[in-house]
């Protein structure tokens, strides 16, 4: 809670260094301490030492009382948030994604438009969405979480104006997210003409499977259907390819990573804790969109030419697979499920991006021959392409793991774990390409910067993280 | 038939028939026009189940302020020469039977929902010293909180709308 | 008459009952005037009379001119304020009820709105000439 104020109030702070100081160099600056100092007070508020002392002191700046004491769970502002240790967990990891995307891709903003200190502000407002969706209790707070999420990211996609692309994807994606929005606001408010409550928890007795109103579960086909659009499941995913193609490559990283794990959190929290006990009433449809993603994204991605979209077919296929951690109402290891895959996902793809936004060509051309040229980015690369794939002893493999484990323990979706077993395999082969290329072809690809000496350590660390989320799941999961 | 119902049914239909014109009209000022009538139908609707903060509302904000915006897109347009594709008759068909298949389910899940929980007439919820008091105690935080929505409105309006001036120093770095 | 004065007292929708006769008679003086015009008017049909009036010159030009994106930039920041006064009604209404606690929310809302407004005029967002 202390996060949402600061990231907030670091925004504001964003808003006014763009107007005050000129080089665009001390504009990322000193937004990448602003980042590193929120990731701090996450941690602080995660920790049991620091947490509790941390958050009175915001509640008594806000002139709330605190009747909590700082303990765990806590219900805020009229039941409005609910803030768990699975909750803050989620948005320290999220943060620590975002830190690290910072420092990796950062300074490749100035390239995109004149408004630095902007882009900046508005990735501080996306992670305030990000916090509420980790955190809210009430429908209206996951209405507000989502909208706060998409609007910058709108203003994201159209920040590079000279490119015609790049307006197509703004358009494009406000069109489609507006609609949606629109389809997540009729949901909930059939769901409440059925249950008379916007409360996630206060609404659960209302929902009985045998006299269950028709009223509630259109209104849970709609959330799912709104949901599923953000999350770009199919087949509400045709917004996605074009979209993350046309958004500057350093923003496409942000939306496709960290912004789609925080609306799966959101998902996910909504799906269990409200809709968990009518599970046989939704399961069915969400399993065919599971399928459906897997199949569409990981099909499609095989006939793309560049790589840029192909890792927009391949976050639908990732989709899918997080999909699971959805499904599995009935399992524990769901929660973890979602926030290993969701940090794995992450890191590999910020990776892969980290070294895209590099290359002059996106296409697979583009990268024949890059093992010769800069060993460390192709090897890099490889990595994070092993992880997204799912190959063992990386964290992608691991995440996966986790998310079908959860699905087969509830038993009856067997054939549906087959089928991304079977999928996944399918996603080798895109994967594979590119190291295809970065290996065994001739070529000369240019780099559109140089690979500075902090560039190199940053991306061996980030490698280095990807294997231990594949070696060492525990040490990133919430302890027991 | 008391006043209500015949109300309703007025407002009803002008609502979904203007709603039609907005989406069956060829030219986009019409549109925007029957929207607005759209909206004026709502506001009614509004009123007729007390809600008369709603009302005002809906008035300002939406067929004001809103549809001006709107009729400034349509004026950043080219309306000359006409753009518009032609879709073909079988998307034109398969819009109109996944449409279809949609609105029967949910008016089959609408009918047959049970409706005791909601009463139209004898509310006073919808009035605006009791839409006040909610909203500054129990919302207070979605209220507060919907200030970072309008920052990044106007962050975006700056960003998407100002015209940039690049300075020389900084072009060559750019290109 | 007597139903006016029945309901004088209460919030119901028949308090909007002068508004809607109000709107009635206002779109059917209108409406009458307008079709009286066309039935009555003497009606010429010729080359000159369907052109455009424009002053008594000959007109130039299209008239769909896409406009400046300058007139959107300030009707979009126009409707965000828009919207903030809108909140003020139900606070103002609630004025004594809503006590200290209620001004320190609102309060706090048009901070924010002000730092974004300072922001705007910093920004040059507002400036006609550029």
């Amino acid at each position: 809670m202390t996060a949402i104020i600061a990231t907030t109030v670091f925004g504001i702070i964003m808003m006014f260094t763009g107007l005050f100081v000129d080089n665009k160099k001390t504009v990322s600056s000193i937004a990448a301490v602003l980042f590193v100092a929120l990731l701090g007070i996450n941690i602080m508020e995660l920790s049991d030492a620091t947490g509790p002392a941390l958050r009175s002191m915001t509640l008594s700046l806000l002139g709330t009382a605190d009747n909590t004491n700082g303990a765990f769970p806590q219900l805020l502002f009229n039941n409005m948030l609910r803030i768990d240790k699975m909750s803050m967990w989620f948005g320290t990891a999220m943060t620590a994604c975002t830190a690290l995307y910072i420092l990796l891709i950062g300074k490749e903003f100035r390239k995109v438009g004149t408004h630095v200190a902007e882009y900046f502000a508005l990735i501080f407002f996306i992670l305030c969405g990000l916090y509420i969706l980790t955190a809210y209790n009430s429908m209206l707070m996951l209405f507000i979480g989502i909208e706060i999420m998409s609007i910058p990211q709108y203003v994201l996609a159209g920040s590079d104006k000279r490119n015609l692309k790049s307006s197509e994807a703004s358009l494009k994606y406000f069109l489609m997210g507006a609609f949606s929005t629109g389809i997540l606001l009729m949901g909930i408010t059939l769901l409440y003409g059925a249950t008379r409550t916007f409360n996630v928890t206060e609404m659960v007795p209302m929902l009985h499977s045998e006299s269950l109103n028709p009223l509630a579960i259109s209104g849970i086909v709609f959330i799912m259907v709104a949901l599923g659009f953000k999350v770009s499941a199919a087949p509400m995913h045709t917004w996605t390819p074009d979209v993350y193609d046309g958004t500057p490559t350093a923003f496409t990283a942000f939306m496709a990573t960290i912004v789609k794990a925080g609306v799966f959190f959101a998902f996910l929290r909504l799906f269990h804790v409200s809709f968990g006990n009518i599970s046989e009433h939704w399961l069915m449809i969400l399993a065919i969109v599971t399928a459906l993603t897997l199949l569409i994204g990981n099909v499609t991605a095989v006939y793309q030419q560049s790589v840029k979209r192909m890792l927009a077919y391949s976050s639908i296929a990732q989709a899918g697979f997080m999909l699971f951690s959805v499904l599995a109402v009935s399992s524990n290891i769901a929660w973890n499920g979602i926030i290993l895959y969701g940090v794995a996902y992450s890191v590999a793809t910020i990776g892969v991006f980290a070294v895209l936004v590099k290359m002059k060509d996106y296409t697979y051309d583009g990268f024949n021959g890059l093992a010769k040229k800069n060993p460390l980015l192709a090897f890099v690369t490889t990595i994070f392409l092993f992880s997204l794939a799912g190959i063992p002893l990386t964290g992608g493999f691991m995440a996966k793991y986790y998310v079908l484990l959860a699905v087969m323990h509830q038993g009856n979706m067997m054939w549906l774990v087959i089928f991304a077993l079977l999928m996944a395999a399918i996603s080798v082969y895109y994967y594979f390409r590119v190291i295809i290329a970065m290996y065994f072809k001739q070529g000369d690809p240019e780099l559109t910067s140089e690979v500075t000496m902090g560039d190199q350590v940053l991306l061996i660390a980030t490698t280095i993280i990807v294997i231990l989320l594949g070696v060492m799941p525990h040490w990133f999961l919430m302890p027991a | 038939m008391d006043i209500y119902s015949i109300l309703f049914w007025f407002l009803s239909a002008m609502a979904v028939g203007s709603a039609l014109g907005v989406i069956l009209s060829r030219n986009p000022v019409n549109s925007v026009m029957f929207l607005i009538l759209t909206f004026f139908a709502i506001s009614g609707h509004y009123i007729i189940m007390n809600a008369q903060f709603l009302a005002v509302v809906n008035i300002i904000v939406y067929a004001g302020a809103i549809m001006v915006l709107f009729l400034f897109v349509i004026m950043l347009m080219n309306l000359n020469a006409d753009v518009e594709p032609q879709k073909g008759m079988m998307i034109q068909l398969a819009g109109v039977i996944s449409g279809g298949t949609l609105f029967l389910v949910i008016l089959m899940g609408l009918t047959t929902a049970k409706s005791e929980l909601i009463d139209t007439k004898s509310s006073d919820i919808g009035l605006i010293s009791n839409l006040g008091k909610v909203l500054f105690t129990k919302f207070a935080l979605p209220f507060e909180i919907s200030s970072v929505l309008f920052l990044s409105a106007m962050i975006g309006a700056v960003v998407i709308g100002k015209k940039e001036h690049i300075p020389a120093s900084e072009k060559a770095e750019i290109v | 008459m007597h139903l006016l004065l029945l309901t004088a007292d209460q919030n119901t929708p028949f308090n909007y009952f002068p508004v809607a006769l109000q709107l009635v008679i206002a779109i059917g003086f209108v409406a009458v005037m307008m079709g009286a015009t066309h039935l009555l008017g003497p009606k010429r049909r010729t080359k000159d009379k369907l052109v455009n009036f424009e002053s008594g010159i000959p007109s130039v030009g299209n008239a769909r001119q896409p406009m400046g994106i300058k007139y959107f930039l300030v009707a979009i920041l126009f409707v965000l304020f828009d919207v903030e006064v809108i909140f003020f009604y139900p606070y103002a209404v609630n004025f004594r009820f809503l006590g200290a606690e209620g001004f320190k929310e609102v309060v706090l809302f048009v901070a924010f709105f002000f730092c974004g407004f300072l922001y705007i005029v910093k920004k040059g967002a507002l400036d006609w000439e550029d």
